[in-house]
């Protein structure tokens, strides 16, 4: 812990590449969406950084049982890092999404179930935050911050669905669902393969950023501990 | 996840049979009933807020008749969450407060009968408020709320409410700051049980088709099962020294 | 409706979306590097009070 390993230099070395490829075919290879304009290349990152905060997500909710199995403090190092890094990516995808959705939809928020979805989402990583942050005892905050984990990711599915039956102005790009859906776009090769690398990118982003978060909390926990030490 | 179920039927297994289960967990409930018929504190001051919250809403919303026909079932719904939280924070707290939690926990009961316990006073405590507030709401804007179907999905919203908030109020009470984290922690997770109450009760009232509301009573039940075996299933970790 | 196959000019807002999208990321790894930091520090320090005590 102590010197940064070789590696995961190179994985940052990797991670730059790729993701200055990923900035490269959508700024430039992909062709411009005709019935929208450039906004529309706001699509491929917007997709990406949500999945990223999917993907954090569910990483927290694994991290969090496999706590409660083996009791193993790392896992909760994993969670929390996990939870952090899609934070941020959720308020982006969050945030794009809704500078797409001005000029698209003409106005910056709907209540479509995916957008709310993922500001619900948003609330649930804010409340276990802020629940760990209420609980001094390493253990213990552990414990509640898997068990919330869990719960929060078990009722995302639901909540998605209930707003879903409410009605939705969202286009399902993938997968088509309904045609109607305003904004919605068949994607040409080109951009397939844009969408598809950035899906890739930010994959290989979230880990290595995984990664660094993980060695700070780490670093936090040795800190903590040594904290109690010397002020007993 | 037998794994995660271990530690519960261990100790299930310890202390007897299923009969040992029932009695543990009736006893849990008639303290806190007894306790609350002496003191009456709890439900007194859910009671007065659901009454605040429902007159706030009339100055609020101008509860005139076209309007209350359409936002009814959403005004119930916000005072039971609220009058809900006030609930659940309350009981757990006093619980740790009098050192009673600790106390149970060193009992040589199935901790899983003590969650069920603490969820089913929890949950006469909201049906008792709902059931003042509904009669309320009748005869102060003279109609009538009775109906069957409402009556289901009020008492299905609330199980899985008192559910969900039952354990998360016992993680509340144990942090620094829980006066202001149980809701924190408790509507982001509620909110399918909140879309689908309001959506129902408004359907029922307005006497939309049952065909039409089964969607909905369908998503309630399945939230209801799913969490009530949830917490059954984690209690054990929130309440661990 | 007509089909009208003018593409509107949404320049403005494609430059907004990755704003955003580089702001924050900045920020966020700029946030890292600096905790990452703090803690070494305040580590140094604790192992030095040990030592003395």
């Amino acid at each position: 812990m102590e010197t940064k390993p070789r590696w995961l230099t190179v994985l940052d070395v990797l991670t730059a590449i790729f993701f200055v490829v990923a900035v490269f075919l959508v700024f430039v290879f992909a062709p411009m969406e005709r019935t929208m304009g450039l906004v529309q290349k706001v699509f491929y990152f917007h997709v990406a950084t949500a999945w990223v905060g999917m993907l954090g997500f569910m990483v927290a909710a694994v991290a969090g049982i496999l706590y409660l199995i083996k009791g193993d403090r790392q896992y909760d190092t994993l969670g929390l890092a996990a939870v952090e890094i899609s934070l941020v990516f959720f308020f982006v995808a969050i945030i794009m999404g809704s500078v797409w959705a001005r000029p698209i939809w003409n106005t910056w928020w709907t209540w479509d179930p995916r957008l709310t979805t993922a500001t619900i989402v948003e609330l649930i990583y804010a409340a276990y935050i802020m629940l760990r942050q209420g609980i001094e005892d390493p253990d213990r905050r552990a414990r509640f911050g898997a068990v919330y984990a869990i719960l929060g990711f078990l009722s995302v599915p639901l909540t998605f669905i209930s707003i879903r039956l409410l009605r939705t102005i969202h286009p399902v790009v993938i997968g088509s669902g309904d045609p109607s859906a305003e904004g919605a776009f068949n994607m040409s090769p080109r951009m397939k393969v844009a969408f598809f690398y950035s899906l890739f990118t930010f994959s290989v982003v979230f880990v290595d950023l995984l990664l660094h978060r993980l060695r700070m909390g780490k670093l936090a926990a040795r800190v903590e501990e040594l904290r109690l030490k010397v002020s007993a | 996840m037998n794994e995660l179920t271990s530690p519960t039927a261990e100790r299930a297994s310890a202390t007897g049979s299923a009969g040992a289960f029932w009695r543990a967990m009736w006893a849990v409930v008639w303290k806190d009933l007894s306790a609350e018929w002496r003191s009456r504190e709890l439900l007194t001051g859910m009671l007065v807020f659901a009454v605040l919250v429902i007159l706030i809403f009339n100055f609020a919303l101008e509860l005139d008749a076209k309007a209350r026909a359409s936002v009814t079932s959403g005004v119930l719904w916000v005072t039971f969450a609220f009058a809900g939280t006030l609930g659940l924070n309350r009981s757990m707290a006093s619980e740790k407060d009098r050192g009673c939690l600790d106390g149970l926990l060193l009992a040589p009961v199935d901790r899983s009968a003590i969650y069920f316990g603490k969820a089913i006073g929890n949950l006469i405590f909201m049906l008792v408020v709902e059931m003042v507030v509904l009669p309320l709401y009748s005869v102060l804007y003279n109609t009538n709320l009775f109906h069957p179907g409402l009556l289901l999905v009020v008492l299905m919203g609330s199980i899985g409410y008192v559910a969900v908030g039952t354990l998360l109020s016992t993680m509340a009470v144990q942090a620094r700051t829980r006066d202001i984290l149980l809701p924190i922690l408790l509507f982001p997770l509620v909110v399918p049980v909140m879309i689908a109450a309001v959506k129902a009760s408004g359907g029922f009232l307005q006497g939309v088709p049952w065909e039409e509301l089964k969607v909905w009573i369908n998503l309630l039940l399945v939230y209801d099962v799913i969490f009530v075996a949830i917490a059954f299933m984690f209690f054990d970790y929130v309440v661990e020294e | 409706m007509m089909l009208q196959q003018t593409t509107p000019d949404t320049f403005n807002y494609f430059v907004v979306g990755y704003t955003v999208f580089f702001l924050v990321m900045t920020v966020y790894l700029v946030s890292l590097v600096v905790r990452y930091r703090n803690l070494k520090k305040e580590l140094e320090l604790l192992e030095e009070l040990e030592n003395e005590g």
